[in-house]
């Protein structure tokens, strides 16, 4: 039987537990007093049951207690925001394990990766998924915005979302970016030197704004202390909250854009009520008149609703087994780089000897392709600043409200160009680049750092 | 005029609340902005005028600068790059600086050849104090605006980043 099929007709609902013979210790533990404070509800297999299950458990509540069908497809989302939330909460877990090893100091830093490497049980390790977590991260939430625009999904009522959205990448981005300092070694001083020095391209307050982002004139300890206060403290907390924010909009807003029966996206998005057909009907005895609460009217004003087929599943077990599925998919993945690539750690930051050559991390470098051709102005702030008002005007400026893309093909196309523009800027920049930013492909020698 | 309570109530709070967010911003930029005293900045004393031969370049990695002669003309350079930061280095072969990160190239008195660098290399205050050069890295003044040719030269050999 698919699990994707509408849900069975609901069995009797009993909310008395359906209790086992008490024949063994596990079921007499489960009718105990301290069980029963813990777990309220017992485990019914009924409609009820099961919804009282997720009414009274933090986690379940998570979610709702019904999801549309349509979610359990793996091609509506491809997973990919449950996917970043995962790596995120890797992040958070591996990230408290370095924290017991890491001092945030320009003379310890660099010697607590070292020891991190050779003293510490499973130091690189827990190292090597953090780094591999944090860079997928950035990929998984760039392809997740991306997926949502291909599907029109950021249209009413998603706009706010969207937005959020936006915000959640942009702390993607500050929470790798801050994290790429830490290692203290001339990868990631060079790298954030690079990074901090486009601010100062800010007109006016630029210099400002990055000696208060460095904390002084030169990258040093108040910068090393201050990336780590915005890494541990500052970004989860932002990224906790807009994150609770944007998963509560996905569920209130119904989850993915639905699609047509073509196959393509075709939800009349603002449509509130869509899944609901009001029909004008006529009565069943049309020949009689019809009262009403507060007099007689014609019939026909008189419309009757018909719901289509409950088209809903259970949160759990349905949606839930394929997040626990693809969650432990995602752990296996990390762990998988994590165990065949180690993270880098270069020679201690030097500040009078800049690496040959000297690149920002992946996600920045086409920035820096770009700053190598045009005025940093332009290059290392309008562009990037552009990009990020644009995608955040993006739902309200497009007022087409059409989701398929044969009817977006203005947006498409220029969305579209976009992201082959970053993506061929970041190729060349972190493939085709050497010494003195010079053109070297990848197969005379490879300069890709990560 | 004619204020009820209700009136003076919602525009009391809003304004409350904005006078509050400027206090935090504010108390912020204090609490964050940095001290002149958290940058490497002072007076650095390099030695006699004479120590330094003719289109020659001598690195202070204390007080982050080059000191260089080009055609009897002293000159203490910022090793940052004006660009974006990454300490510039001199390459002896071709008698030039070249910046590693977007391959930017100066000549020896830092002024810009090419690259993305918006301006030549900047320099930080030289004076003479009991016959000694001192160099003041609190006192930095912007590199010379492209265009300007006063040192420039033929490179010496071939380029360290391999160039041209």
């Amino acid at each position: 039987m698919s699990d994707t099929s509408a849900s069975p007709a609901p069995p009797a609902d009993d909310l008395e537990p359906q209790r086992h013979a008490p024949s063994t210790g596990r079921i007499r533990w489960r009718d105990s007093e301290a069980w029963r404070s813990v777990f309220r509800h017992p485990h019914l297999d009924t409609p009820r049951g099961r919804a009282l299950q997720s009414f009274s458990n933090v986690f379940l509540h998570v979610y709702p207690v019904k999801v549309p069908a349509r979610v359990l497809k793996n091609r509506y989302s491809w997973r990919l925001g449950f996917i970043a939330t995962v790596l995120f909460t890797i992040l958070l877990v591996t990230g408290v394990y370095l924290m017991f090893f890491y001092t945030p100091t320009v003379t310890s830093a660099y010697g607590d990766m070292q020891r991190l490497r050779t003293g510490v049980g499973f130091g690189q390790l827990v190292r090597n998924v953090h780094r591999w977590a944090a860079h997928l991260m950035v990929l998984v939430v760039i392809v997740h915005l991306a997926r949502v625009f291909f599907a029109g999904a950021y249209k009413r009522p998603r706009q706010f979302n969207w937005v959020i959205g936006v915000g959640l990448l942009a702390i993607t981005l500050g929470f790798s970016f801050t994290g790429y300092l830490l290692p203290w070694d001339q990868l990631s001083y060079w790298a954030v030197t690079v990074g901090t020095n486009l601010v100062s391209y800010v007109p006016l307050l630029g210099a400002a704004l990055r000696d208060l982002l460095i904390g002084g004139e030169q990258i040093g300890q108040a910068t090393l202390q201050r990336f780590y206060a915005l890494h541990v403290a500052v970004l989860p907390v932002s990224l906790a909250v807009l994150l609770l924010v944007h998963i509560w909009r996905v569920r209130k807003d119904g989850f993915a854009v639905r699609r047509g029966d073509a196959g393509s996206f075709a939800e009349a998005a603002s449509d509130p009520g869509a899944g609901v057909i009001v029909p004008p009907t006529t009565p069943a005895n049309a020949d009689a008149p019809r009262v009403r609460l507060l007099g007689v009217v014609d019939q026909e004003s008189v419309t009757a609703a018909e719901h289509p087929a409950d088209d809903t599943v259970f949160t759990w077990p349905h949606l839930l087994v394929r997040h626990v599925v693809v969650a432990l998919g995602t752990v296996a993945v990390v762990l998988g780089l994590g165990v065949a690539f180690a993270a880098p750690l270069r020679a201690i930051a030097d500040p009078s000897h800049t690496p040959e050559p000297a690149k920002a991390p992946w996600y920045f470098v086409g920035l820096q392709e770009l700053l190598s051709k045009f005025d940093p102005l332009v290059a290392g702030i309008l562009v990037p600043a552009g990009v990020f008002i644009i995608l955040l005007a993006l739902p309200y400026v497009d007022r087409n409200p059409a989701t398929e893309a044969r009817r977006r093909k203005v947006a498409i196309t220029l969305f579209t160009i976009m992201l082959v523009t970053a993506v061929t800027l970041t190729i060349i920049g972190a493939l085709f680049r050497g010494p003195g930013w010079k053109f070297i492909p990848p197969w005379q020698h490879s300069y890709l750092e990560l | 005029m004619n204020l009820s309570r209700r009136r003076l109530l919602e525009t009391g709070w809003k304004i409350g609340g904005g006078l509050l967010g400027v206090i935090a911003g504010w108390t912020s930029w204090e609490l964050l902005r940095p001290l002149k005293a958290a940058g490497a900045t002072g007076k650095i004393k390099v030695g006699s005028p004479g120590n330094f031969q003719k289109d020659t370049a001598t690195y202070f990695g204390q007080g982050r600068f080059w000191v260089v002669n080009t055609s009897g003309h002293i000159f203490a350079l910022s090793q940052k790059c004006p660009h974006l930061g990454c300490r510039v280095p001199f390459c002896e072969s071709s008698g030039r600086f070249e910046c590693p990160c977007h391959g930017t190239q100066f000549d020896l008195g830092g002024e810009w050849i090419s690259g993305p660098s918006p301006r030549g290399m900047d320099q930080f205050e030289l004076s003479i104090e009991d016959g000694d050069l001192v160099v003041d890295t609190s006192k930095k003044t912007d590199g010379p605006d492209h265009g300007a040719r006063q040192f420039y030269r033929d490179p010496l050999g071939p380029s360290c980043a391999g160039n041209g």
